[in-house]
């Protein structure tokens, strides 16, 4: 009974963080057609803004703080880096956004030095729930997150831009031809993206209060797995690829004999889903060159 | 035509003439003014605390040498190159240093690379003496000696402990499973333990080393946790369980937690559970060499950086440079213009044969056995008693660890 709560409610929570960053990758690609490898670092963007910004004003007003960066940052991204090259072949876009990755990274190393930071956001304590132990945190993050995903099915499925964004991603030409402004749909989608990579790094720092540099790399990788194995483009999918990865992966670390291999048991799954479903579990199937 | 095709004759002579230079055993060193040790390192990345550490205190070893007049007035100098903690990256470095005249180096920071210079200067015959590339493989190619312990000799030292102060606890163990460094320990730390001791084990990779509630969650009924991995995880680890486990359990670490307690933005004094360490350099030491060179490195460098890497990395020029002196005064001849094979030839036979490097940092009476490895006292220490706050650090207990 023990092992099941705590193997489910921090499955929950890593699978949670991983369908918010995952939320990110689909999106974008839903809508702009490009897999933004930058958008792990965003992550790590966004907890070091929340570093810098707990020095001067009090944790919740610097969350949101590090949100509106962090939106300002995927949007610049988006104008400076990628606008330039729509229309240019995917190789193009996906080597810029690679790009991107490392230029992140290596202003994080060189502004805050190559050692990790601690950063105490908010210590929740713990509490004995089930007869187990838990972290507070664990269950704001699954809290929040559950939140944030519901509040964005909503905003998709019922605002009129989270229909033109359903549009844009169903069929740009169309959706232009119909008066939707497309450049302006995919702006807001990077902001979107980027404001919940920045909610995925303060989870990050409750679990875990350290930030370095290459923070959002794995997570990233992950989150773009999930995003793959639920079918890159859909919402719910992205959702159901990163609760999924978020269960293997804990319940493998708990199982010693095969711990070390968690990560690539997490990519093997990518693989022999790509072998039997190509569009993942929730994708359309769709003639594509790449 | 005719001239393009003298030209060409030219240069293909002068290539040819080129290619055959190469060939032969040439001396790098030959142009030499100063005597170059030279090191490659995580200077940069996330490494770089390590490799900066060994840099600025290597660096400050020589210039305390050359403003005591060098070696007989000839003067030293040492060059680091960055690696970034990339093995792919050693080869670069290493020809750079060598064709730059390097005669005589500190290998490599970490151990990773280490494997990759431990078989470059094999070849060139080129002496190393490594602060901090603890893998159990680093020397043994007759070339290469460690400062550091090496890991299964930790591994070894840990279970021991362990054997002998923990029969009544539930012993667990956290360890990174894709690092050459934890995984060293661990591997020779599970071999030494006694049957009669049960542990509990869980790992983390590079790839999810950011959350840890899952492992924290495996190990909660733990006392007793061997944690051989650097201070970075461990530290986000025991922030993680500080409500979790029990408040008198005691983590145990070896080198790679030194500096936990220094590391910034981390409070070890909110963490209730006990830390404990097996080292060679005790970080908070009030008296004797390694009081002097925390005294030194903080005034120069801050406290940053100040860690065991750097300690080692002090002691590893001073016993080049007594080694040199040693030498000397025994009637052997040490130009300015040796060549690295020539004092890598007089090095390596002193230090496999009983050469002694008296007093240091991490150590005194420091000796090598004859395949590289360390021989020297490890300390045990604790870096935080159980219980709030107070964090004294304090010589528990002595262990001699000897190499095989």
């Amino acid at each position: 009974m023990e092992l099941l709560v705590s193997t489910i409610v921090n499955g929950l929570s890593i699978g949670s963080i991983y369908a918010m960053i995952a939320l990110g990758y689909t999106m974008v690609y839903g809508i702009a057609k490009m897999l933004n490898f930058a958008h792990g670092d965003v992550i790590m963007v966004g907890a070091y803004a929340i570093y810098v910004f707990l020095a001067y004003v009090n944790p919740l007003f610097a969350i949101l703080l590090a949100v509106v960066f962090c939106l300002l940052l995927g949007v610049t991204i988006e104008k400076v880096a990628y606008r330039p090259l729509r229309g240019a072949s995917p190789l193009a876009v996906l080597i810029t956004a690679i790009g991107v990755s490392y230029l992140l990274q290596s202003l994080a190393q060189i502004v805050f030095g190559s050692a990790s930071k601690m950063v105490m956001v908010y210590d929740f304590g713990a509490i004995k729930l089930f007869g187990v132990t838990l972290q507070v945190s664990t269950l704001v993050t699954l809290a929040v997150a559950v939140v944030v995903m519901i509040a964005l099915t909503l905003f998709v499925k019922l605002t009129r831009t989270g229909r033109a964004m359903i549009a844009v991603s169903e069929d740009k030409g169309a959706a232009q031809l119909m008066g939707i402004n497309v450049n302006k749909i995919i702006t807001i989608t990077f902001a979107i993206g980027s404001s919940l990579a920045a909610l995925a790094g303060l989870f990050y720092l409750l679990k875990a209060p350290s930030v370095s540099s290459t923070l959002g790399a794995m997570p990233g990788i992950k989150a773009f797995t999930a995003a793959v194995i639920g079918g890159i483009g859909s919402i719910p999918g992205a959702m159901l690829g990163g609760l999924l990865l978020g269960f293997v992966e804990c319940i493998a670390t708990k199982i010693t004999v095969i711990a070390p291999y968690t990560d690539a048991i997490e990519f093997s799954i990518l693989i022999v889903i790509l072998l039997v479903r190509p569009t993942g579990f929730l994708g359309k199937k769709r003639r594509e060159k790449v | 035509m005719r001239n393009f095709k003298f030209l060409s004759l030219i240069l293909a002579v002068v290539l040819c003439a080129v290619a055959f230079v190469s060939c032969g055993e040439a001396n790098y060193a030959a142009e030499n003014t100063e005597y170059v040790i030279g090191v490659s390192g995580p200077l940069t990345g996330p490494a770089a605390v390590y490799g900066v550490a060994v840099q600025n205190s290597a660096q400050m070893a020589v210039d305390e040498i050359n403003a005591a007049g060098g070696l007989n007035g000839t003067m030293f100098k040492f060059v680091a190159t960055d690696d970034m903690h990339d093995p792919t990256k050693v080869a670069t470095n290493y020809a750079s240093m060598y064709e730059g005249g390097m005669q005589v180096s500190l290998g490599t920071v970490t151990t990773a690379p280490g494997l990759e210079y431990k078989n470059l200067s094999k070849d060139d015959n080129v002496f190393f003496l490594t602060p901090s590339a603890s893998g159990d493989d680093i020397p043994g190619g007759g070339n290469g000696f460690q400062m550091c312990f090496a890991d299964g000799n930790q591994g070894k030292v840990a279970a021991a402990f362990v054997n002998e102060n923990c029969k009544e606890e539930a012993v667990g163990v956290f360890y990174k499973s894709d690092d050459p460094y934890s995984k060293g320990i661990y591997d020779q730390f599970a071999a030494n333990l006694d049957e009669t001791i049960k542990t509990t084990v869980t790992t983390f990779t590079a790839a999810n080393e950011t959350d840890f509630s899952t492992q924290i969650d495996t190990l909660k009924n733990c006392t007793f946790i061997f944690m051989p991995t650097y201070y970075d995880p461990a530290s986000i680890f025991m922030t993680q369980a500080k409500d979790i486990l029990a408040a008198d359990a005691v983590y145990y670490g070896c080198d790679g937690f030194d500096g936990i307690d220094s590391k910034e933005g981390f409070d070890i004094n909110a963490i209730p559970q006990k830390v404990s360490m097996l080292s060679h350099f005790n970080s908070k030491a009030e008296e004797g060499m390694a009081a002097e060179f925390i005294a030194k490195y903080v005034e120069k460098y801050g406290k940053d950086t100040l860690n065991q890497f750097g300690a080692s990395a002090y002691d590893c020029v001073y016993a080049i440079y007594y080694a040199m002196e040693k030498a000397i005064a025994d009637g052997k001849e040490i130009p300015v213009t040796i060549s690295a094979s020539d004092l890598c030839d007089i090095l390596k036979d002193m230090f496999a044969n009983g050469y002694e490097l008296e007093e240091g940092v991490t150590g005194e009476n420091i000796k090598w056995e004859s395949n590289g490895y360390v021989n020297k006292a490890a300390i045990q220490y604790v870096i935080k008693d159980a219980g709030l706050p107070e964090a004294e650090a304090e010589v528990e207990a002595e262990a001699e660890v000897v190499a095989e």
